[in-house]
C-alpha cells in the first residue's frame, strides 16, 4: 500500500473508474491500471487527511476485511479484467443478480439487466429506422409487421438491402456498421427514443441533484452547507461537459447519412463521445441515490450524506476542465475541516453493518 | 397583512405539511410578520416537524434570541430524535415569554428590536454578539424576577399554564441558561455538529475548560451547562462517564452533587426509554429494530454502571439491575426464540421480497446481540442459536454449491442466500471462509 497525498489525476484512465463495492470504507473507490497493466485500487481519505491510497487489487482482502459480495465482485473484475465504468458495472450487476447484496439490489439488477435489454432492441430498431429514414424509406410497415416476427425481419432485410443499394454499402457493412453503433450508443440511446437511455436519465438524475443540493446549502445553516455548495458546483461543471457530448452525438445521428457515408471518422468520434460520457457519468448514480434517500431526514443526517459525497464525488480530471476540482476540493477540505472530522465512521476501516446495510439498500436504487 | 388572508393562511391547517417547498417557505415568512397571535403559535407547533426538517431561513427575533442558549434542552420536534434530560416545554416558553417582555419594558424591548433589525441588515455579526450579551443579561434578571413570583403565586394566573414543579425547575433552567449564555455559546461551537455521536479528548478538553471558567464565576450554573453538553450528545450517558474525570475546579462535596444531579436525571431518562419499549409490541419486521434499541439501552446501562462505579455510588444499582432485566427478557423472547427457524425458512423456500428482508433483518438483529449478550448474561444462549442456525445454513449452501449432481440442477442463488444469511450473522470473515471451502471442495482435482 502506497500514499498519494496530492492526487490530481489528468485524465479519467488515471482518474479510475468507481466500483460499487459494500464494505463502507471501499464504497465507490476506484479501480485503474498500473504501468504494468496490473488493476490497484484507489482509496480516498483513510485518516483525516486529503489523498488516496493505492492498494493492489489482489492485495484488497489482506488490507480490508471485505463482504463476501465484494470479494466474489473482486475476484470477478480480476478474471474479466477490464477496468472502465462498463465493464465494472457489467461486474457489478452479474453479483448483485446473486443476491450477495441484498434482496433489493437484487430486483435492482434484475430490472437493470432487463431494461439494458430493452434498450439493445429499441436502439436496433431505432438506429434501422434512422437509416431508412435517411434514404427516404419509411419503417412504419415494419413496425405494423412487428420488429420480431417472420414478416417484420423480411422487410427489415429488404428496406436494408435498398437502402445499402442507395448508399452504395453492401448490405452486410450496412450492418454492420448498425449493429456497431447501437452497441457503443445502447446506454445512451437515440434523443427521439420513447423511453430514455440510461445515461439519459442518469444525466436527468444529476440535474435534479445538482438544484436539489445548491438549494439546501444556499437555505442552509450547517456547517456542511459550504461542502454541499462545492458538490453542486462540481455537478455543474460535468453536467456541461455532458451536455456537450450528448449535444455532439444527437447531432451526429441527426446527420444519419453523412455519419454512414463518412464511416470511418464519424465512427471514432461516436464511439470516443460514447467512452467520454460514461466516464464523466461514472460514480454519480450512487450519489444522485445517495442524496435522494437523504431527502426527508434529519439534518444530521443530511450533513453526513454531504459529507460522504464530498469524500467520494467524481472530480473531473486536470486535463477535462479549465477549473482544476481538486485544487478545489482541497480548500473546501481545509476550511471545514472541523465539520468533516466528526463524521469518521465511514473510512474507520470497521466493517459496520450498519453502513453496509445503507449501501446495499443505495445499490437498489442505484442499479 | 390584511386579516382575510391571515386568516385563510392559518386555516390551511394540515396542508401545510404538504404544500411544495418553496411555497411552504413563504408561507413561513407570511406567519412570522403576523407575530405572536395564539393562531399563529398553534400553526408553527404544528408545522414544526417541518420546519425543524426543511429549516427555512427565519427572521432573527428577540424570542428566537432569546431561546437560543437553551433549545437544546426542548422536547424532540421529529420522530426518532432523543429526548433531553430535563426537557423544557416549548409550551413554557410560549406562556413565558409574554411575562418576560412584561419585566423587561417596552422600551427596552423596543431598543433591543432596533439594534437587532440594525445589525442583522447590516450583517454586522460583531453587533450581533454585543446585544445577543446584553439581552440575555437582562433577560436572564427578568426570568429571575418572573421565576421568584411565581414560587409566591402571584403570576400564576398571568403565566396561564398549570406551574408542576417541573415546569418550575424548567424556569429555573432557563434563567440559569440566560445568565450563562456565552459559555454556552461557546460549549455549542466545542460539541458541533449535534447531536455528537462521541466524544473526542478535544472535545472533553473544551469541556473542561469552558466548565472551569464558569464554575470560578457562578458554581450552580455548572448543572445547566452540563445538561445542555449532554443533550447536545448522541447518548448523554457518554457524558456521564467522562464526567467524573473531569476537574472543573469545584469542591469536592460540589463535584459528587453535581455527579449525582445529572446521574439521577440520566438514570430516569434510561428508565423512561426502558417504558416505551415495553410498551410498543414490535411484530417480526421490527427485529433490527428491538436489537437497535437493545444496544442502545446497554450503552446507556454500561457507560452510566461504569460511571456510578468510579464514584463508588450504588443508589441506582436497584433501578438499573430492572432496566437490564427487561432489556434481557425482550432480547431472549423477540430475538432469539425462533430465529433458526424464520431465518432457515426464507432460504429452503421462495418467500418473495419482503420475507427476505425480514429474515435478513433478523439474522442481523442476532448479529448485533453479539455485543450485548455478554452484558445481558445471554452469551450462551446466543451462542447456541447461531451455531446450530450457522450449521444448518452451512448444509443448505452445500447442498446447492457443493458440486454435486443435485447441486448442478439446483439455482445457484439459493446457495448464496445462505450464504448471505451466515454473512449477516457471523460476519463476512467466517462467511467467506464457509464459501471458500465450499468451492474448493467442488473444484474438480
Amino acid at each position: 500500500m502506497r500514499s498519494l497525498t496530492n492526487f490530481t489525476p489528468a485524465t479519467f484512465e488515471e482518474r479510475g473508474a468507481a466500483v460499487a463495492f459494500t464494505t463502507p470504507v471501499l464504497a465507490q473507490t476506484r479501480v485503474r491500471k498500473d504501468e504494468r497493466d496490473q488493476l490497484e485500487v484507489l482509496i480516498p481519505n483513510l485518516s483525516e487527511g486529503r489523498g488516496v491510497y493505492v492498494v493492489a487489487w489482489k492485495g484488497l482482502p489482506l488490507a480490508f476485511p471485505m463482504t463476501v459480495h465484494d470479494r466474489m465482485l473482486q475476484d470477478l473484475i480480476a478474471k474479466n479484467g477490464g477496468c472502465s465504468p462498463d465493464d465494472l458495472r457489467k461486474a457489478a450487476m452479474e453479483v448483485a443478480r446473486l443476491g450477495l447484496a441484498g434482496p433489493e439490489a437484487q430486483e435492482a439488477a434484475e430490472a437493470a439487466h432487463k431494461d439494458d435489454e430493452e434498450q439493445r432492441l429499441l436502439i436496433n430498431f431505432q438506429l434501422i429506422g434512422e437509416v431508412l429514414k435517411a434514404v427516404g424509406l419509411e419503417s412504419t410497415d415494419i413496425l405494423r409487421a412487428g420488429l420480431a416476427s417472420e414478416q417484420g425481419q423480411r422487410l427489415t432485410r429488404t428496406y436494408m438491402i435498398k437502402a445499402g443499394q442507395h448508399l452504395g454499402i453492401e448490405p452486410t457493412e450496412l450492418y454492420l456498421r448498425v449493429a456497431e453503433l447501437a452497441s457503443a450508443m445502447e446506454p445512451i440511446g437515440l434523443v427521439s427514443s420513447p423511453k430514455p437511455a440510461r445515461l439519459r436519465r442518469l444525466m436527468g438524475e444529476l440535474v435534479r441533484f445538482r438544484d436539489s443540493i445548491a438549494d439546501w446549502a444556499t437555505d442552509n445553516v450547517s456547517e456542511a452547507a459550504p461542502i454541499g455548495g462545492f458538490c453542486a458546483e462540481v455537478a455543474e461543471h460535468t453536467l456541461n461537459h455532458v451536455r456537450t457530448v450528448i449535444g455532439r452525438l444527437d447531432g451526429a445521428v441527426a446527420s444519419f447519412e453523412v455519419l454512414l457515408r463518412q464511416w470511418d471518422t464519424q465512427r471514432k468520434v461516436v464511439r470516443q463521445a460514447c467512452t467520454r460520457l460514461s466516464w464523466l457519468l461514472d460514480g454519480w448514480e450512487f450519489i444522485t441515490a445517495l442524496w435522494a434517500e437523504s431527502q426527508g431526514k434529519s439534518r444530521h443526517e443530511l450533513d453526513i450524506a454531504v459529507h460522504e459525497i464530498f469524500r467520494i464525488i467524481p472530480l473531473l480530471p486536470r486535463n477535462e476542465d479549465k477549473v482544476d476540482l481538486s485544487l478545489e476540493a482541497g480548500k473546501v477540505f481545509t476550511l471545514n475541516r472541523r465539520a468533516v472530522r466528526a463524521y469518521v465512521d465511514w473510512r474507520t476501516g470497521q466493517l459496520d453493518a450498519d453502513l453496509v446495510m445503507r449501501i446495499e439498500a443505495l445499490k437498489g436504487r442505484a442499479a | 397583512m390584511s386579516t382575510a388572508p391571515a386568516e385563510s393562511l392559518l386555516g390551511l391547517g394540515d396542508k401545510l405539511l404538504e404544500i411544495d417547498e418553496g411555497k411552504f417557505r413563504q408561507v413561513v415568512g407570511l406567519l412570522e410578520h403576523m407575530g405572536d397571535h395564539p393562531d399563529v403559535l398553534r400553526t408553527f407547533s404544528m408545522i414544526r416537524p417541518r420546519l425543524a426538517e426543511l429549516r427555512p431561513k427565519r427572521r432573527p427575533t428577540l424570542k428566537r434570541l432569546f431561546c437560543e442558549p437553551f433549545e437544546d434542552l426542548f422536547d424532540p420536534v421529529l420522530p426518532g430524535e432523543k429526548t433531553p434530560v430535563n426537557t423544557i416545554e416549548r409550551a413554557v416558553i410560549n406562556h413565558l415569554w409574554p411575562l418576560v417582555e412584561g419585566q423587561l419594558g417596552s422600551e427596552a424591548l423596543a431598543a433591543f428590536a432596533a439594534q437587532q433589525r440594525e445589525a442583522t441588515d447590516a450583517g454586522n455579526a460583531a453587533a450581533a454578539a454585543e446585544l445577543a450579551e446584553a439581552f440575555w443579561a437582562a433577560a436572564a434578571e427578568a426570568v429571575r424576577t418572573v421565576a421568584l413570583l411565581l414560587e409566591t403565586g402571584r403570576l400564576t394566573e398571568a403565566m396561564d399554564l398549570r406551574i408542576s414543579p417541573e415546569r418550575m425547575r424548567a424556569v429555573q433552567d432557563i434563567a440559569t441558561a440566560l445568565a450563562i449564555a456565552p459559555a454556552l455559546a461557546d460549549l455549542k461551537r466545542a460539541l458541533a455538529p449535534k447531536p455528537l455521536a462521541k466524544l473526542h479528548q478535544d472535545h472533553l478538553d473544551e469541556v473542561q475548560a469552558i466548565g472551569r471558567r464558569l464554575a470560578k464565576a457562578d458554581g450552580h450554573a455548572l448543572k445547566v451547562f452540563v445538561l445542555v453538553a449532554a443533550a447536545r450528545l448522541a447518548d448523554p450517558s457518554l457524558l456521564l462517564g467522562a464526567l467524573w474525570h473531569m476537574d472543573f475546579g469545584q469542591k469536592p462535596a460540589d463535584r459528587a452533587a453535581l455527579f449525582a444531579e445529572l446521574s439521577g436525571s440520566v438514570v430516569s431518562h434510561i428508565e423512561e426509554r426502558a417504558r416505551a419499549m415495553g410498551e410498543g409490541k414490535p411484530g417480526a419486521a421490527d427485529r433490527l429494530a428491538v436489537a437497535d434499541l437493545a444496544a442502545g439501552l446497554v450503552a446507556s446501562l454500561d457507560a452510566t454502571r461504569k460511571a456510578m462505579e468510579v464514584s463508588r455510588r450504588s443508589e441506582f444499582d436497584q433501578r438499573l439491575k430492572q432496566v437490564r432485566g427487561a432489556v434481557h427478557e425482550m432480547v431472549r423472547t423477540q430475538l432469539l426464540a425462533g430465529a433458526e427457524t424464520d431465518i432457515l425458512g426464507t432460504v429452503e423456500t421462495a418467500v418473495g421480497k419482503d420475507g427476505v428482508k425480514q429474515a435478513e433483518n433478523h439474522a442481523r438483529a442476532l448479529r448485533k446481540c453479539a455485543t450485548i449478550a455478554d452484558s445481558l448474561g445471554l452469551r450462551t444462549e446466543l451462542r447456541q442459536v447461531t451455531d446450530k442456525t450457522v450449521s444448518a445454513l452451512t448444509g443448505a449452501a452445500q447442498q446447492v454449491l457443493g458440486g454435486s449432481q443435485q447441486a448442478a440442477a439446483a439455482d445457484p442463488r439459493a446457495g448464496y442466500a445462505a450464504i448471505r444469511m451466515i454473512e449477516l450473522i457471523s460476519g463476512p470473515v467466517e462467511a467467506n471462509r464457509i464459501l471458500g471451502e465450499i468451492l474448493d471442495r467442488a473444484r474438480p482435482l
